[in-house]
């Protein structure tokens, strides 16, 4: 890359997304009401986001959505509305928007999302009513302080913990998440701009159009499905993390001061940065490293904070991310997420959809597919912790932290090659839409070191060892290919060579 | 209180009890064959075989809509609490006729708490009818605590509290381990660190048929996953050929099992390599161990507790006296929605537990085998409008043929929101802590009552070491 690291992602990093979630369902039809009953399901919102992830530019833009993805998790397993392919669409696009802009501008955007609303229930959210026992929900003020932005404990600015008489000093208490709760309500779905249409397959029901799930909720009860005069704001006062809101404080109001008020914590900085460094780049970060990162966090160098394009390039533009000794670091790297291997093996070898739709669905089986599909995490814990390491492990003796391998088990390390041996050719019954082109492979199959060395470089940067190497020449040879030997011989040795690459270790460990 | 010194002696006793496996030998737990290894004489392996399968619910479980309470007087706080109107329901209040066919009422007359009737969830007859046998039995308000305390002493802090309550993973952890989020052994783990001395084959200790967590981690002993359907083979290697070539299997093999100089990887390599070791022999015994009990078609939690108890049909096969194993299922953590789904998750797990006994009882091991359930936490009894939020104690379930079932333990708390056995919005203050509940049933499973802080860190300032509730645990030699 002989203009270097920066301007090349400059360049990327200016790019928008050239082909949005919304304009994929335009695209495909998927938003309108028809017999094929669209808004009842899940499927397209799988299809959007392999289509998203295997095809179309701005790659670098999506690969920090996804990571965005899993520190601001919204499942599509359980978000309980109409029109949920289009809703998780919705909040992809606003982490593809946002994810080189301002992480308070993010931050505000996914808290008024339909599709967070229904997941960590600020939709429909009320203020206490003694009469009734009913008390403010208090999930969406819980999460967004332990997993959006401050966490449970105080850290310095290098990632490590404070601590005050050698105990840990937590962030918050139960009545700061009691307090902010009442922040997070009175807000609820916006219909003014929606229209209906009888469901095709019961009359008598009617659909409600696409956009109630796009637009972000509203505390204007005028706009919503039930139009009102009053809302159903908290509107007494409300103190928490040392800030006290007034009473009668607008719901819109409560929410600015709330978010600002988080976002300005001094915790937000390292636990964001530790985090994205993680998915991105290794997953025991030096102090160093962390400190750098949330200096940037802290101020971009023009006086902003926040700012997320700043952040990004601080991560992969760190020493400590291109030092190239560090490849050779036994505690350097990160497991590759069974998502995106999958991801590099169809973008490697030129996917192609079918039907254009990418039509794969959830691929969370671990026993015979990934383990894990993207937007389709378990819980708002994301697939695996940012804490955790397999017990009885050398990581576990050397105290690094390996969060990928919260998914690695006996079930799921068989489970992946069994799936990479029916995806490199797609003869998986649930990848029947998509085919691999190998078409840089192909002239080279005949000679067996050659395409060694090829996808050494395609797949893992040249960081297969001499002995691996050499154990998947043999194999290779074995295969039996001529010049003029005909494609489907020529793409056994190249499948065989994919699935020996993608199933060794130097490939599973990203360094 | 000096609590997190104590934690640290129980640990430095488990440093100590690794080092001296080491001394011996035993480097690998990987090895099948662990015989011989003396250093758990305390162990008492005798009374043939025995398991312990935790239920894990993760989200939460909504004990209030678990079990409810039924008589008047009880049931009209309830209501009022979560918002129903009298006894029609409505908010978050099951309707009281609903309740009828599932009143659970103790032998010999036993009362609790303000004489209340406790109903369980009308989607849960089976274990009703398990009640009414005998061999369930509900444990009261059980839940997370470093010493025994009263609401005063959690107001003034004059106790210290288990650290991050009401937080999903770090509560989890706590249940799990005794320790939030990053706690490297579980009490499930550490038994089978007792307990794999009476296994010849170690490994098949500890199974698990749920997602990675610490609850079966030990220091020694090392969970093995299993799938609901079994273990899954590497394809390619039980067939001999990937893409047609016998080389090309060879190699994968090599390659699946080399780790090159970075720890992640090596470690990744060691999983395969187990994986590939196991997988065919585990699979081998299950074949010879068929099941006629019915689990039923797509209830996930009956998927995986059918491969438990093919894991116990398989346990002369495997080689195993002791074993412990975890189980879970997801759903529970529901802020929202809660009437329809919460009782449809119960129904789940009813059906599930009802099955799983009734294989115990096929294989003849119904008395050797109880199965418990774990949550991350209670929640509140106040409603956040069609839904409950995190809260602490919780009421939980024991099954089994050695469970002294058909009456309640533990103490059942107030139906309020504002007595001193609840925190605020009737979070439970829990009044059995998770250290009772593992000895209980550590003792009963074999291990010594001094190497009970090992389970239970916090054990000794508790009264007792035995809840009462497993026939046998008190006729441990």
């Amino acid at each position: 890359m002989s203009e270097g690291y920066e301007p090349w992602l400059n360049r990327e990093m200016r790019q928008a997304n050239d082909f949005t979630a919304q304009q994929y369902f335009e695209a495909r039809g998927f938003d309108q009401v028809d017999d094929n009953r669209f808004f009842n399901g899940t499927s397209t919102g799988d299809y959007m986001i392999w289509s998203q992830l295997l095809s179309g530019g701005s790659a670098v833009r999506k690969r920090f959505a996804l990571a965005l993805s899993e520190f601001f998790v919204v499942s599509l397993n359980d978000i309980n509305l109409s029109w949920r392919g289009p809703a998780i669409g919705e909040y992809w696009d606003i982490l593809n928007r946002n994810a080189f802009g301002s992480f308070r501008a993010l931050i505000e955007e996914i808290t008024l999302n339909p599709a967070m609303g229904v997941y960590l229930n600020t939709r429909g959210n009320r203020r206490a009513d003694p009469r009734r026992g009913r008390v403010p929900d208090e999930n969406f003020g819980r999460e967004i302080m332990q997993l959006f932005s401050i966490g449970l404990f105080e850290l310095n600015q290098d990632g490590t913990p404070r601590l005050n008489s050698g105990e840990l000093i937590e962030t918050y208490t139960n009545d700061d998440v009691t307090e902010i709760a009442k922040v997070f309500t009175g807000y609820d779905l916006d219909y003014s701009q929606t229209t209906f249409t009888p469901d095709p397959g019961n009359p008598s029901r009617t659909i409600a159009s696409v956009d109630h799930v796009r637009r972000p909720m509203t505390a204007d009860p005028s706009k919503w499905s039930r139009s009102l005069n009053d809302g159903f704001h908290a509107t007494e006062e409300k103190q928490f993390l040392g800030l006290t809101i007034p009473a009668g404080t607008s719901a819109e109001e409560s929410l600015r001061l709330a978010l600002d008020h988080l976002v300005d914590h001094p915790n937000v900085g390292p636990f964001f940065a530790r985090q994205m460094i993680q998915r991105l780049v290794t997953s025991n970060p030096s102090p160093g490293y962390i400190s750098r990162v949330a200096a940037v966090f802290a101020n971009n160098g023009r006086g902003q904070r926040g700012d997320l394009g700043s952040v990004f390039k601080a991560i992969l533009l760190d020493e400590e991310a291109l030092d190239p000794a560090k490849v050779a670091d036994p505690s350097f790297g990160k497991l590759r997420e069974p998502m995106l291997r999958f991801v590099q093996l169809a973008r490697t070898f030129g996917v192609r959809s079918e039907s254009g739709n990418f039509e794969v669905r959830n691929l969370s089986n671990p026993a015979n597919q990934l383990g894990q599909s993207p937007l389709r995490s378990p819980s708002v814990f994301n697939f695996f912790r940012p804490g955790y390491f397999p017990t009885g492990s050398q990581s576990a003796a050397n105290n690094l932290l390996a969060p990928e391998f919260q998914l690695v088990n006996e079930t799921s390390v068989a489970g992946y090659v069994n799936f990479l041996e029916r995806a490199v050719d797609t003869s998986a019954w649930f990848l029947r839409d998509l085919s691999l082109r190998y078409s840089a492979e192909l002239p080279l199959a005949h000679d067996a070191a050659g395409l060694v060395e090829h996808l050494d470089l395609v797949l893992t940067a040249n960081q297969l060892s001499a002995s691996v190497k050499d154990t998947i020449l043999s194999a290779l040879e074995d295969i039996p290919v001529e010049q003029n030997s005909p494609d489907t011989d020529k793409l056994r040795r190249i499948h065989a060579g994919v699935v020996l690459v993608m199933a060794s270790t130097d490939y599973l460990v990203q360094k | 209180m000096h609590i997190s010194r104590e934690l640290e002696l129980s640990r430095r006793a488990f440093l100590r009890r690794s080092s001296q496996l080491a001394a011996m030998g035993a480097a690998s737990s990987y090895a099948l064959d662990l015989a011989g290894i003396g250093e758990a004489a305390a162990f008492s392996s005798s009374g043939g075989y025995k398991a312990l399968v935790c239920v894990f619910l993760y989200g939460g479980n909504d004990h209030g809509n678990t079990l409810i309470p039924f008589d008047p007087t009880n049931y009209a706080r309830y209501a009022a609490i979560r918002g129903g109107i009298d006894d029609q329901g409505g908010g978050i209040a099951l309707p009281r006729s609903s309740l009828a066919s599932t009143v659970l009422m103790p032998a010999g007359g036993q009362t609790v708490t303000d004489d209340i009737t406790y109903a369980l969830a009308p989607t849960m007859p089976r274990l009703k009818a398990r009640f009414d046998q005998g061999s369930m039995a509900p444990i009261l308000n059980v839940g997370p605590l470093l010493a025994p305390m009263t609401r005063a002493e959690y107001d003034n802090r004059s106790v210290p509290r288990p650290p991050k309550l009401f937080s999903h993973n770090d509560q989890q952890s706590t249940w799990q381990s005794s320790q939030p989020e990053g706690s490297q052994t579980g009490w499930g783990g550490r038994m089978g660190d007792l307990a794999q001395s009476a296994n010849t084959n170690a490994m098949f200790t500890a199974i698990n048929a749920t997602g990675n967590a610490v609850f079966l981690s030990g220091e020694q002993a090392l969970p093995y996953q299993v799938s609901s359907s079994g273990a899954v083979l590497f394809r390619p290697l039980e067939r001999g050929r990937l893409f047609r070539s016998g080389a090309a299997t060879s190699a994968l093999e090599t390659i699946l099992t080399t780790g090159s100089g970075n720890i992640l990887a090596a470690d990744y390599a060691t999983i395969n390599d187990r994986s590939i070791k196991f997988g065919s022999f585990v699979n081998d015994a299950l074949e010879n161990a068929a099941i006629s009990t019915d689990f039923g078609d797509g209830n996930r939690l009956a998927d995986q507790l059918k491969a438990v108890a093919g894991m116990i049909a398989a346990r002369g096969s495997l080689g195993v006296t002791r074993q412990v194993f975890m189980v879970s299922m997801g759903g529970f953590d529901n802020h929202d929605g809660l009437i329809g789904r919460h009782e449809g998750l119960l129904a789940e797990l009813d059906f599930a537990l009802d099955a799983f006994y009734q294989a115990t009882i096929e294989l003849g091991v119904a008395d050797q085998v109880t199965t418990f359930t774990a949550s991350d936490f209670g929640r509140t009894l106040a409603s956040n409008g069609d839904g409950s939020d995190h809260g602490w104690g919780g009421h939980h379930f024991v099954l089994g043929g050695s469970v002294n079932g058909g009456r309640f333990y533990g103490r059942a708390p107030h139906v309020s929101v504002d007595t001193p056995d609840q925190v605020g919005r009737g979070r439970l203050l829990p009044t059995t802590s998770v250290d009772e509940y593992s000895s209980t049933l550590a003792l009963w499973f074999g291990v010594s009552p001094s190497d009970l802080p090992s389970i239970a860190p916090n054990i000794g300032r508790f009264a007792s070491s035995d809840v009462g509730f497993l026939r046998s645990s008190t006729m441990h030699t």
